[in-house]
């Protein structure tokens, strides 16, 4: 992965979100994540954080300002670019986003298999790798509705950092989730910034990263006052 | 752009297209529609001015058939009316002076219309007179039919201008009786201007007609007054008319027989001249044929008609009606009409074609120009963006931290190097205190994206490098392997990578040159020397404190091993301990030791079946424990603990710092590698073992009654284990971000990324390789 340092990996410029669409409150949001740094959004209501993700990645709809990732305007792209760009990032949902038609591994793999080249060998040798990392005797096969909750948490975190994305997306999955899965994901956060990438993580409580804080650049609060910087102690 | 994303998301493959529109396509299609525009209007005035050219011919040749129409009436016109007028004049004379009348008409009217050439009067009781020029100029000839002793003579006399007789004869009259004459029957019962056809007039030669008109005298007699009329004259006339440039005319009757028109005389003497066969000649007259044609099917009027591809126009007119239904034919090309309008059409399309290219010529322009300025803008963006690389690369060098710090790797500085630069690896290198050797800081390698280091060259090997480098200037060679200076480094060090270019930047500390930085395969522009100068600048800080650091370790470690030399140790004592030094024997409480170092070794259960194997493994066990003990020994360390299938080697538990703790378990570990490598493979066995290495502070001492056991706790001991548990591969050396700190002037190291430990946070791990 080429590391992006022409400025802001992604930008938000007095975004306005739409709150019809999103719940979002319609106050400018401005916030700049730059390669390699690790942003903790606190957000209690999960469903604001979910839509505050889908606002960084483009799928919100903006009253006015921009939202810019890797420089590029989402609201210039095309649907082709669009998609593209798209699958630079890694996202963990709160609520599962499974598709239920296909079986976990195919989930898992889908993205990579959609927007890159790579070899099927290739996907399934890193999602093995992932899986075992994260806790998991191997890549699950079966559907995900057949998964527990926890296995469910786990297989989120090895498809989002599956492929070398730029951005991250998080939305907390240690609170809940298996604990024997934090130095995992730790890992895998630190790795993923070490080649570059930006990583926002949207938490409910601060407990959760506090044994990461010395890796954090900083901290936001997400609330009905719009994105808000919180000084770190 | 990731080489397995399938789509660029940074290109924007619509702006292109637009761009292309708006760049060519739009100056073509607007180019093309001026060319149409112009197009259609010159075709648009092309035909307006060729259907104004065709009424204006029409309407021209309209003239042209009036006035030839007139003129023609007026060539006949006394034939027809002298004969009204002369019958009228003799009709209501006495009959004595009938003759005189005649005469004196006759007379007047020969010397005044050329075109006349006889009269005749005749009556029904056979009784004929005649006027008609003479041979000789200026005389007339008046005839009379006679009859003398029953036999009937013609009585000539001939008149001169002034009315007085020159002469007179008389001839046999043959039995001549007017009455039988075309002129005479033709009259028959009609009282209207009757022609006959052309006949060869002896007298004069000339090809006449005769209009003749029947009336009664007062005395009740039937009398025929004859007008002769030469068509040579009429046809002499019609050569004359010019109708256009090269038009011309004739007069034919309802029949087709030729009345007057060009080469009358020629026609007839062909004829045989016999008026019945003096019909149209096609072959002589094809156009006037076809006008003719025309004429028969569609009536009077202007015809468009074309021979031999090219285009008359013809007229057929109808003359008086005293001229027995002639016909005048008139045919011109139509090009004697239309030529001006034709060469003012061919301007016009000359001139359209000459805007034509002229318009081409400028869309090309246009679109020359346009695409200038778009590769204009292009490059001002590519510059744009380098100026915003350069200026973000040299921020993220400048906010590194501890840049200056040399047991900090300058990874940002390379790594930077080759963003800017586009070079496929971008190393630093640093001479050693004696100049003798270089040794790399650092080398990324930018598609691999991956650092390495430690490596090392000579003088002796490379000396015309080293002179080049020495001599402090930048410089670059296309093909490394061909230039002397370079040809060595190229086959020790780029060969690997397979790079060709190769950029040198000479590094300038207070001593003159230390170091340089090197770019393989650079896309190197003039004006980022600049940043390779910053960039030299920076390593130029490291080095100089870098060589601060080393002026004041060297000598504590050449001490420190002189004391390891001068120690004594004894053999080993038993229970967990493989090895342990005689100052451990004498710790008897718990301590703090700043700097010790710990090497933890980890082996993996191997699968054993069978008694016998069993028993050949634990033999192996215990060869490889009396290998580490003589090991331990060699290398003076304080202790091998061990535990399960881990082993923790100590070393520099004292209570002052010694510096040279992790240099005997460095040495110690790479011994025992090659110890175990050796004695598996022998078993026939994997390298089933990891190893782990950190160096720091740790407390410890000795535990429990008799016996009381040494143990060691804290991070530096967490760290070994973590090291050796996540060791990359079986076999290998693991070591914290501290030991390569103090190790990487000494040994091979290689980087393993930054890791995420629990309880510990971030750092780096090597891996430990070999000597220098």
């Amino acid at each position: 992965m080429e590391t992006y340092a022409a400025g802001p990996l992604l930008e938000l410029n007095k975004a306005v979100p739409s709150f019809e669409d999103s719940g979002l409150p319609p106050i400018p949001f401005n916030m700049k994540l730059m390669p390699g740094e690790c942003m903790i959004v606190e957000a209690r209501d999960p469903s604001r954080a979910t839509m505050f993700a889908d606002m960084c990645s483009g799928m919100v709809e903006l009253e006015s300002g921009q939202v810019s990732f890797m420089g590029l305007d989402w609201a210039n792209l095309q649907d082709r670019e669009l998609n593209a760009l798209r699958g630079r990032i890694g996202r963990i949902t709160r609520r599962a986003s499974w598709a239920e038609f296909m079986p976990t591994h195919l989930g898992i793999i889908l993205q990579q298999l959609h927007h890159t080249t790579r070899t099927l060998d290739d996907l399934v040798a890193e999602a093995v790798r992932r899986s075992e990392d994260f806790g998991l005797p191997g890549v699950p096969t079966v559907s995900p509705s057949l998964l527990s909750d926890t296995d469910l948490t786990r297989v989120s975190c090895v498809r989002a950092f599956m492929g070398q994305p730029h951005l991250l997306l998080l939305e907390d999955p240690l609170e809940g989730g298996p604990p024997e899965m934090y130095n995992s994901f730790l890992s895998s956060v630190t790795e993923a910034r070490d080649r570059g990438a930006g990583v926002i993580w949207l938490v409910r409580s601060n407990a959760v990263w506090q044994s990461y804080r010395q890796g954090i650049t900083s901290t936001w609060r997400l609330a009905d006052d719009g994105l808000v910087a919180v000084r770190m102690a | 752009m990731s080489s397995e994303e399938i789509i660029d998301p940074t290109v924007q493959h619509d702006a292109s297209v637009r761009r292309v529109l708006l760049h060519l396509v739009l100056p073509f299609v607007v180019t093309v529609m001026a060319v149409l525009a112009i197009a259609l209007v010159g075709i648009n005035s092309y035909r307006t001015t060729k259907e104004g050219v065709s009424t204006l011919t029409h309407q021209l040749m309209g003239a042209v058939q009036q006035y030839i129409v007139q003129q023609v009436t007026d060539y006949i016109l006394p034939a027809a009316t002298g004969n009204l007028i002369a019958s009228g004049m003799i009709e209501h004379a006495p009959a004595q002076v009938e003759d005189k009348v005649f005469y004196s008409y006759g007379s007047t009217m020969l010397r005044k219309i050329p075109q006349l050439q006889s009269f005749y009067l005749a009556d029904d009781e056979g009784h004929f007179m005649l006027i008609a020029r003479a041979a000789q100029q200026g005389v007339q000839e008046h005839v009379r039919l006679i009859e003398k002793n029953g036999h009937t003579y013609f009585h000539h006399a001939f008149w001169d201008e002034s009315g007085q007789k020159i002469s007179e004869t008389e001839e046999d009259a043959k039995g001549y009786d007017p009455r039988t004459r075309d002129w005479y029957k033709n009259t028959a019962g009609t009282d209207k201007v009757t022609w006959t056809k052309p006949h060869l007039f002896p007298t004069t030669s000339q090809f006449v007609m005769t209009s003749s008109l029947r009336f009664k005298t007062d005395a009740g007699h039937t009398m025929v007054f004859a007008t002769n009329i030469s068509l040579n004259e009429l046809s002499s006339y019609l050569d004359q008319i010019k109708v256009g440039k090269t038009g011309s005319a004739m007069i034919v009757d309802s029949h087709g027989l030729l009345i007057a028109g060009k080469n009358l005389t020629q026609q007839a003497k062909a004829a045989g001249w016999d008026p019945d066969k003096m019909v149209l000649d096609r072959n002589a007259y094809p156009v006037f044929a076809l006008g003719y044609d025309h004429y028969r099917v569609r009536g009077v009027g202007p015809r468009h008609v074309t021979w031999d591809g090219k285009d008359y126009i013809t007229i057929a007119a109808s003359l008086p009606r005293y001229s027995d239904s002639w016909v005048l034919l008139m045919a011109a090309p139509e090009s004697d009409f239309g030529s001006f309008a034709r060469q003012s059409s061919h301007q016009s399309l000359q001139f359209l074609a000459i805007i034509t290219v002229f318009s081409l010529v400028l869309a090309g322009l246009l679109v020359r120009q346009v695409r200038r300025t778009e590769a204009g803008t292009r490059l001002l963006e590519k510059q744009k963006a380098q100026i915003q690389r350069e200026s973000s690369a040299v921020q993220v060098v400048a906010v590194a931290p501890r840049l200056f710090d040399p047991t900090v790797e300058p990874l940002s500085l390379t790594e930077q190097l080759t963003l800017v630069t586009g070079a496929r690896r971008a190393t630093l290198w640093r001479f050693l205190h004696d100049g003798a050797a270089m040794v790399c800081e650092d080398a990324y390698d930018q598609t691999q994206n991956t650092h390495s280091g430690g490596f090392e060259m000579a003088r002796t090997e490379l000396g015309p490098f080293f002179a080049a480098i020495e001599e402090g200037n930048a410089f670059s060679v296309e093909n490394a392997a061909v230039d002397p200076r370079t040809t060595r480094f190229e086959r020790l060090i780029m060969r690997e990578l397979g790079t060709k270019a190769l950029t040198v930047c000479p590094v300038h500390g207070p001593h003159g040159v230390e170091g340089a930085i090197m770019l393989e395969d650079p896309h190197l522009q003039p004006h980022l020397l600049y940043f390779l100068d910053l960039m030299a600048g920076v390593a130029a800080l490291r080095f100089a404190a870098q060589a601060q650091l080393l002026d004041s370790q060297a000598g504590k470690i050449v001490d420190a091993g002189q004391q390891v030399a001068a120690l004594d140790v004894p053999p080993p004592q038993s229970d967990n301990m493989l090895m342990m030094a005689p100052e451990a024997a004498a710790v008897n409480s718990a301590s703090i030791y700043p700097s010790v170092a710990v090497l933890v070794i980890t082996f993996s259960d191997p699968v054993v079946e069978g008694e016998k194997e069993t028993e050949a493994l634990i033999a192996l066990i215990n060869q490889l424990a009396a290998d580490v003990q003589s090991v331990a020994q060699e290398e003076k360390l304080f202790a091998v603990e061990v535990a399960g299938h881990r082993m923790i080697c100590t070393a520099g538990c004292l209570p002052q710092p010694d510096v040279t703790a992790i240099v005997r378990v460095a040495d110690a570990a790479l011994k025992m590698r090659e110890i175990f490598m050796a004695s598996l493979a022998a078993a026939d066995l994997e390298p089933v073992f990891t190893m782990g290495i950190d160096y720091g502070p740790a407390f410890g001492g000795a535990v429990g009654n008799s016996p009381k056991v040494f143990n060691l706790w804290g991070q530096t001991v967490s760290l070994a284990e973590l090291m050796a548990a996540g060791a990359a591969d079986p076999g290998t050396i693991q070591v914290t971000e501290r030991v390569y700190a103090v190790l990487r002037d000494r040994y091979l190291f290689r980087s393993r990324g930054t890791f995420f430990a629990p309880h510990l946070g971030l750092g780096r791990a090597y891996t430990l390789a070999a000597r220098r």
